[in-house]
């Protein structure tokens, strides 16, 4: 069995018109056996700008503690946010620097990029190879349902609530085809104005 | 006497001084007279270059540019000058290489500092003999700073370092006014030049940089454009 | 002149088709891999750091049965996955052997229905030949010997056979290595340690049906949250005296949000 399907896990990042949003399931667990129900992999970095951490929870632990802290640094040293582009450069070098021993993990990246709030989402391989796109990315335990499901629903320019529609949908869906992830699922919606973040209940087996 | 703890760079005199730093900066205070301004919508620096009429003045350089949006001018010390400037062009490239955006100015402004600080406190090396003047174009809009020696740095509306630094800033004072504009700050700076001028200010024996918004490039002047602003004076 | 050869346009005879019909009728027949040991050669053949990955079959189960006061219980899951993927939520895993033996379903599907569907058929010659239906001791023994035949051959089976014969409610554990245990609980498949627990501290010989199907139910809905390779619907059978019957089957997610009085849409929770 893969590391990478260890803990089991979904995340699916997605845009819209000026908001973008995240969604994670809510499983961890160690290979078949359930442990919790209530375990979202999207960590907020700002209020611009989201990250989900697929694979490996303590690597994506470890992982998120280091941003954290890269982030803490960066904010006292220029007294700013880091702009999502820049975190996805961090992690991308972060990533690299353990080439021949990397974290087991695959990051999304979504926010509003610069003073036009322009939606931006990116991704990542578990050494940092990045992808940059304009509609959606997924990781996971179950990537062929997502992106099956991703491909069939997803409109161009979709406001808010049309996108926290597509996204929970499509979560919900591909995660009915997987059985290490699931169990519930978390979707935040980011906005120039605004934060949304509202839990799904998905099924329990 | 104070002299007398000069042997060290790294111990103090009675009086609570590094003799060490205070001759750095007395080395970059008698160096070439350079001078920047900041108006409201970009900075303009400019520089002496006096040399021996033997020297083909094409090969000399004072004002250098760090990143596309950043150049420095020095007063002090040539040598010591491309030493920073090589690291301050490495602390940019690593800043862009880490976050793929390019450095603000406060930032490599900081850089340089600590690096200017390290030299002021390490074993077996000296200070650097020059301050610099950091000018740039970022998101913040135009920034114009000064670096000395023991690792202190400001932020200015216009100043000038080197051998004519005091009363050129006396005259800046004067001169100066917050509705700059860039245009007007050339002229300025150049009348500031030329005051402290001992001989006649030629394309050929100064040097001028400006960093606008108008593209957010740091650009050094060619003579035949330096010439055109000279003639305007 | 040309000749061609007509022997593939020949339909053929009666009597071979009923010859061969024959001798499957006696036993069934496999062509096997030419090499004395095939559960070796895949093990080796698949442990090449060339070779392909290995087969997948549906694995992941939870099955358990009960005796109790009444008869017996009969409560499996219904997912079918094949790695992480869920490849059914609707899977029969209760097989119905003859009218009055039931068979469960707990590793390779294949080789559960095929031989539990062979087994079927051999109970049904049993009664035809003898004027009596056979009981639940000789039927589990059957298909004990039959995998036991096969054993490193590679089956993969584990499996309760139930039934009522003269002898009264009877239960059987049959598994691929050959074993054959009788017993009066047993559970079986990747979620069976968790319904174990709930059916070891919930039981009591004297229940009424309704709470005997409740504790069959419960046992294997709370394995199914945890064992994520088991979960659907949850079929409930009850073995009674004269033949077995069909409860229940409930999706595992109505169980929940009737157990946990769930509101049916989804609600922002905050």
């Amino acid at each position: 069995m893969s590391i990478m399907a260890y803990n089991g896990g979904a995340c699916i990042v997605m845009t819209g018109k000026n908001c973008v949003a995240i969604a994670s399931d809510l499983r961890f667990g160690i290979q078949q056996q359930t442990i919790s129900n209530d375990y979202p992999k999207v960590y907020r970095v700002n209020d611009k700008c989201f990250i989900g951490i697929s694979g490996l929870v303590t690597d994506a632990q470890t992982l998120h503690q280091k941003i954290v802290f890269r982030h803490n640094l960066y904010k006292l040293r220029e007294e700013r946010d880091m702009s999502p582009k820049v975190v996805t450069n961090l992690i991308a070098n972060m990533l690299y620097e353990k080439r021949f021993g990397p974290y087991f993990t695959e990051p999304l990246i979504c926010g509003l990029e610069g003073p036009d709030n322009t939606p931006y989402i990116s991704g990542m391989d578990l050494i940092g190879a990045q992808v940059q796109t304009d509609d959606f990315l997924v990781v996971g335990t179950m990537t062929p349902a997502m992106y099956g499901v991703c491909e069939t629903l997803y409109k161009k320019d979709m406001n808010e609530d049309e996108l926290f529609e597509t996204i929970s949908q499509c979560m919900l869906a591909s995660l009915e085809r997987d059985a290490l992830s699931g169990w519930g699922a978390v979707v935040n919606i980011i906005t120039p104005t605004k934060l949304i973040t509202k839990k799904l209940i998905g099924r329990q087996d | 006497m104070d002299s007398d703890y000069s042997f060290s760079l790294t111990t103090f005199s009675p009086s609570g001084k590094l003799v060490q730093i205070e001759h750095a900066l007395q080395a970059a205070a008698s160096g070439g007279s350079a001078i920047g301004i900041k108006a409201k919508n970009g900075v303009v620096l400019v520089t002496e270059k006096k040399l021996h009429s033997l020297v083909d003045v094409s090969s000399v350089q004072k004002i250098s540019m760090i990143t596309e949006n950043i150049g420095v001018v020095y007063a002090g010390m040539g040598p010591d000058s491309r030493v920073l400037i090589k690291k301050a062009r490495k602390e940019a490239e690593k800043y862009y290489k880490q976050y793929k955006e390019m450095i603000p100015v406060l930032q490599l402004v900081r850089e340089l500092a600590s690096i200017m600080q390290e030299y002021t406190q390490s074993g077996g090396v000296r200070p650097f003999g020059v301050s610099l003047l950091v000018s740039g174009f970022d998101e913040k809009g135009p920034h114009l700073y000064q670096v000395d020696p023991s690792g202190s740095y400001f932020a200015w509306k216009a100043t000038a370092i080197g051998k004519n630094m005091i009363n050129s800033k006396t005259f800046l004072e004067k001169r100066y006014n917050d509705d700059l504009e860039i245009d007007d700050a050339i002229q300025t700076a150049l009348i500031t030049l030329k005051e402290g001028f001992e001989t006649q200010l030629t394309e050929f024996n100064m040097e001028l940089a400006v960093v606008s918004s108008k593209n957010q490039k740091f650009e050094i002047l060619t003579p035949s454009q330096i010439k055109d602003y000279l003639s305007n004076l | 002149m040309i000749n061609i050869d007509f022997d593939s346009l020949e339909q053929p005879t009666l009597f071979d088709s009923l010859a061969s019909d024959v001798k499957y009728l006696d036993k069934p027949h496999f062509d096997l891999p030419p090499n004395s040991n095939p559960g070796d050669f895949l093990r080796e053949t698949f442990a090449h750091p060339n070779a392909p990955k290995p087969l997948e079959f549906a694995h992941g189960t939870t099955t358990l049965a009960f005796v109790y006061s009444g008869g017996i219980v009969v409560a499996v899951d219904s997912k079918s996955t094949q790695g992480p993927y869920v490849a059914s939520r609707s899977v029969k895993k209760v097989i119905e052997i003859t009218p009055t033996l039931l068979g469960t379903m707990a590793g390779g599907a294949a080789d559960c229905s095929f031989w539990e569907r062979e087994l079927g058929r051999r109970c049904r010659l049993y009664e035809l030949r003898n004027k009596e239906l056979i009981s639940v001791a000789a039927a589990s023994k059957i298909l004990a010997n039959i995998v036991y035949s096969y054993k490193g051959y590679g089956l993969s089976m584990g499996t309760m056979i139930t039934g009522w014969d003269k002898t009264g409610p009877q239960l059987y554990y049959v598994d691929n290595d050959g074993t054959r245990l009788h017993g009066q609980r047993f559970s079986c498949g990747s979620g069976s340690t968790y319904a174990y627990g709930v059916l070891d501290s919930g039981f009591k010989w004297e229940m009424n049906d309704e709470e005997a199907y409740e504790l069959g139910r419960r046992a294997v809905y709370h394995a199914t949250h945890r064992d994520s390779y088991s979960g659907g619907a949850i079929n409930v059978y009850h073995v009674q005296r004269n033949g077995w019957k069909k409860i229940s089957s409930d999706d595992c997610f109505e169980l929940y949000k009737k157990y946990y009085n769930i509101a049916p849409i989804n609600k922002p929770t905050n």
